[in-house]
């Protein structure tokens, strides 16, 4: 960001961005009520403490040879009312904030629930159809999913956790709620008005351009979830896109993520390394850093076991497709040179049997060798062929598939 | 000439008999000196720290993509969405640019258990992983190795037996132990810190801090067990001391405040602090042993952990606080020529705060836990702000129509009436549920206690070392730069954390390395809290410069230079080894400025009021 455009916005800005983000939950405007309130008493209990301070340094400053009148040090009607009035002011904060807050803590009947799984370091929504997101947005240094909620209605985030304690935040909605491993937490928002609109043509959700000048500013495109429990490294990268959508425009939207079945295997890897949570620890890059090794040149390289029970077993591997598919399923099977130790997150049961094709496949193509990458895109391409064929052909029966296909169902 | 007439500081002949003389000391002035070395040495490596985290937020992470020939064809700075026309070009290598600490690529090697065969590889540290290590170091060194025991340990030890008119406190060989226990722990601390550090936060958050990869938790978890153990000591040692020690004729009521706050967090650091020392065992046992307590993976439960170190920490802010709210008693009684403003309520404030603190713990926990208990510990954390509340009106009160001595010291109590006002007034809104949801563990909470950590007791413990500098080291320090330094620290530290409440109502959180590049506002408030923090550095080393030229280059202080009444103004300066030539004899309270006459001081500069009626 330049200066200059710094100061413009900091200009026009500069009043908004002292108080709460827009409001985007259906109660979150008695919340900013409440803070205002407490705000602008405490303000104003400031003023008056410092104004008698500094008034009192100045009229009472020390006068050479002038001793100080001789006054009480004690005055009981005074030390009541200063306990007293404090008192009741607590008193309101209390229960004008309890009284707002415990509704707010009761799921609303029928509210839309969407599985929210927190991990080291992504946030993964898994949506009542089985499916979760595929669209993806640059945030900071990251590319990350995008997550559609649908406006107008309660939304109900059932909150989990993989590995270590993260928070569930959304500064607009006025939401945050701890995520533990092995516990289910829950809490909700009510969107007031779509952020984003769907896009048929490309089945992205866009952001509305509010005020129609072709620029995006803050606020106008959406908001942020936020990881608010310190998680680790990337915690500061835990920070992903929420779009609400229109409810007509958030079913479109749900039935594009959960068909993946068109999305050719490379692609399909490309875009599962961004949403399904590989992206944080691993690079694409050559020598690429992160937690676990970089995903480039690795196919085909040796990998050593861990120390088995049974010598015999796992002494190690190449890095080929079953190697990648037990490396996903169980992480501590074998590890890359220089990251002995480090602990991945399990995912059995995150991925279908396609999918962790695609992935494989999108590493294979990541390899030094020109042969292997050539390989990667024969298979793909292989397979959207087969799979056409068998649409096309699906009622003569002709189909003759190699390579049997598993249905693509996420989450079955 | 004979020891017990000696002052604490002199020589003892030679080099070596006086580097004994400190190191087998019992003399608690000596210990405190120590004490007071060390704890600086500590701040300033925790400010090191700090200002590593205010660097690396000078400007957020973004990605530039740089093609084969090295040129930036586009980058994540400007991006605006998947509506915006900014599409990653083909043949690009993402860059991680907007970084302070930047990845780092370190040497591994691993032993093959069966052969021993030790392979060479590599693994690369990422920038974040730094950062997170640096607001740990910051915050594990300013908690345990700075702010608890800067004043009991240090200020407390030098001047607690002395206003109470005794010769040492009540256990010098165990005051000694605590001293040394200290170094030992921090020698752990140093240990975890020169083998790579901690990155978990000072909190040691379980299943995190107990399932982390990157080392030396242990070690640094067992250095704050340590640690734990040097604070139980002084805390036993003062109870005792004011229980059993006070001179003659000294009632509790005629005790300086001073004295109660540091007896009210005495309290607290002897039944707190073995709750923190068996929950931070058990945190090296599950790593050890795999004994499965707070990390669910082995059966355990990741809450309890919080419930175990907040029923320490939470009171430990109180142990952290209350040594302030005492300094800052002395401060304004003594430079307002003026006796407290209620008395009896501050005392016993202190004493209601150090019981109360104990009942609010889980306000730390108003995201993690059950709705019903929210609503049980946000009522009892407002309990808690009515005697702190009840304290700032005091502090004023006494100002009126008294009599007020513009030094250094007397700044210091104003800034510390400012920013702690504005630390407990910051308090309400995080104590109430609805708004706590949205600023829990943002940049308001930070700022929060910043406020009345920092604003509230480091100024306060700036303000009183340089109250009683003058007595326990007996040189005078230069008062136009102290004022200067203390300025600049003021309004540094103002801006650093003043926009960090902004920041919080926006939604920032904390302990984040970056932030999104599309919000303006947290771009430009993270730069100017960052040079807030430059302010501050800029003010600590004229504050550090003064003092060494004051005890290199001083001028040899009077024994009574703020014409104070309690009882350390009594005796020489620096304190004799025994502190008294003979028992000092109450002839008047410790704030009876409207009476009592201060002895060893110039009876022109603190004159009587004109109808003063005789001493009783």
């Amino acid at each position: 960001m330049t200066l200059s455009t710094m100061s413009s916005s900091l200009a026009t800005n500069a009043w908004d961005a002292l108080w709460f983000r827009e409001n985007g939950s259906a109660y979150a405007g008695e919340y900013n009520s409440i803070y205002y309130f407490i705000f602008w008493a405490s303000a104003a209990f400031f003023v008056v403490l410092m104004v008698l301070m500094v008034w009192f340094m100045l009229r009472y400053k020390r006068r050479p040879g002038v001793a100080a009148e001789v006054s009480a040090s004690h005055n009981t009607p005074l030390e009541i009312a200063w306990s007293v009035i404090p008192a009741i002011g607590f008193a309101i904060m209390f229960f004008w904030g309890t009284w707002a807050y415990l509704p707010k803590a009761v799921v609303p009947e029928g509210a839309e629930t969407i599985n929210v799984t927190a991990q080291q370091w992504q946030w993964k929504f898994e949506y009542p159809n089985g499916a979760t997101s595929l669209q993806t947005e640059w945030i900071s240094d990251m590319e990350q999913p995008l997550f559609a909620i649908p406006a107008g209605r309660p939304v109900k985030f059932l909150l989990s956790s993989t590995d270590v304690i993260h928070s569930f935040y959304i500064p607009e909605f006025r939401i945050k709620r701890d995520c533990f491993p092995n516990r289910y937490t829950v809490c909700w928002a009510e969107a007031k008005e779509p952020t984003h609109w769907f896009d048929p043509a490309d089945g992205l959700a866009k952001p509305y351009d509010k005020n129609d000048d072709g620029k995006f500013t803050d606020g106008e495109q959406g908001y942020y979830l936020y990881c608010a429990e310190y998680c680790g490294d990337q915690h500061s990268q835990m920070t992903h896109r929420i779009a609400v959508l229109a409810e007509p425009d958030y079913q479109a939207w749900l039935e594009k993520q959960n068909n993946t079945d068109g999305v050719p295997l490379l692609d399909l890897g490309a875009k599962l390394y961004k949403t399904g949570g590989c992206a944080a620890c691993h690079s694409v890059q050559p020598g690429g850093v992160g937690t676990g090794p970089s995903w480039h040149g690795i196919w085909g390289t040796a990998r050593p076991g861990y120390q088995p029970l049974n010598a015999d077993e796992n002494a190690g591997a190449v890095v080929d497709e079953q190697y990648i598919r037990t490396s996903i399923i169980e992480p501590q099977s074998y590890y890359a040179p220089g990251f002995q130790g480090v602990q991945m997150s399990q995912y059995a049961g995150v991925f279908t049997d396609r999918e962790l094709r695609a992935i494989a496949t999108y590493i294979q193509s990541l390899s030094d060798d020109p042969a292997a990458v050539e390989k990667a895109k024969q298979k793909s391409d292989a397979e959207a062929a087969a799979q056409a064929a068998s649409d096309a052909g699906a009622a003569e029966g002709a189909a003759d598939e190699s390579d049997p296909e598993v249905p693509a169902e996420p989450g079955a | 000439m004979s020891d017990h007439h000696a002052h604490y500081l002199a020589g003892k002949g030679s080099t070596g008999k006086t580097i004994m003389s400190w190191v087998w000391t019992y003399d608690h002035k000596k210990i405190g000196v120590m004490y007071l070395v060390a704890v600086l040495m500590m701040f300033f490596l925790g400010g090191l720290a700090a200002l590593g985290v205010r660097a690396e937020l000078f400007e957020p992470h973004y990605t530039e993509f740089v093609n084969d020939d090295g040129q930036v064809v586009a980058d994540t700075k400007g991006y605006k969405g998947a509506g915006s026309d900014f599409v990653v070009p083909e043949g690009t290598t993402p860059e991680q640019r907007g970084v302070m600490f930047p990845n780092i690529t370190v040497t591994t090697v691993e032993t093959n258990p069966d052969t021993g065969e030790r392979t060479e590889g590599t693994k690369t540290v990422t920038g974040n992983n730094i950062y997170n290590r640096a607001f740990t170091l910051h915050g594990t060194i300013m908690v345990f190795l700075f702010i608890i025991p800067a004043v009991p340990a240090a200020l407390g030890n030098i001047f607690l037996p002395i206003m109470l008119g005794a010769k040492d406190v009540a256990f010098p060989k165990l005051n000694l132990w605590s001293w040394y226990i200290y170094l030992f722990g921090g020698m752990f601390a140093i240990f975890a810190l020169i083998q790579g550090g901690v990155e978990t936060g000072w909190t040691f958050y379980t299943p995190y801090s107990s399932t982390t990869e990157w080392g030396n938790v242990t070690a640094m978890v067992l250095a704050a067990f340590i640690l734990g153990f040097s604070s139980i000591f002084t805390g036993m040692n003062f109870i005792v001391t004011v229980h059993k020690l006070r001179v003659p004729g000294m009632g509790w009521f005629d005790m300086p405040l001073f004295i109660w706050a540091l007896y009210a967090t005495s309290i607290i650091q002897v039944l707190a602090t073995p709750v923190l020392g068996i929950t931070l065992l058990m945190v090296v046992f599950e790593r050890t042993f795999l004994i499965g307590i707070f990390d669910p993976a082995l059966g355990g439960d990741a809450v309890l952990f919080q419930h175990f170190f907040w029923f320490y920490s939470h009171p430990a802010v109180y142990i952290m606080i209350l040594p302030g709210f005492g300094i800052i008693s002395e401060i304004i009684a003594v430079h307002c020529r003026k006796r407290i403003f209620g008395y009896r309520a501050i005392a016993f404030s202190s004493i209601a705060i150090a019981a109360i603190s104990f009942l609010v713990w889980a306000h730390h926990m108003f995201t993690s836990q059950s709705p019903v208990a929210n609503v049980v510990f946000s009522a009892l954390t407002f309990l808690v702000a009515i005697p702190t509340a009840i304290k700032v009106f005091n502090w004023i009160s006494t100002m009126y129509k008294s009599s007020i001595a513009w030094t250094t010291p007397m700044l210091y109590a104003c800034f510390f009436l400012f920013c702690f006002t504005i630390g407990g007034l910051t308090g309400p809104p995080l104590a109430t549920l609805a708004v706590d949801i949205h600023l829990h563990d943002t940049y308001f909470v930070v700022a929060h206690f910043h406020y009345v950590m920092m604003g509230g007791t480091v100024l306060a413990f700036v303000g009183g070392l340089h109250h009683w500098w003058p007595k326990f080291t007996g040189k005078v320090y230069n008062e136009t730069w102290a004022t200067v330094g203390g300025w600049i620290v003021f309004l540094g530290f103002n801006l650093t954390f003043f926009i960090q409440f902004f920041l919080g109502t926006q939604g920032m959180p904390r302990r984040y390395a970056t932030y999104p590049t599309d919000i303006p506002a947290f771009e430009i408030m993270h730069k100017i809290s960052t040079v807030g923090s430059w302010l501050l550095l800029l003010g600590f080393l004229i504050h550090l410069f003064v003092f060494l030229h004051s005890l290199l280059a001083g001028k040899k202080a009077a024994r009574n230079p703020w014409g104070g009444l309690t009882l350390e103004w009594e005796t020489e300066t620096p304190p004799l080894e025994h502190n008294f030539e003979r028992e000092p004899v109450m002839t008047h309270g410790p704030y009876d400025y409207d009476t009592a006459r201060p002895v060893n001081a110039d009876p022109a500069l603190f004159p009587m009021p004109t109808d003063t009626p005789k001493a009783h």
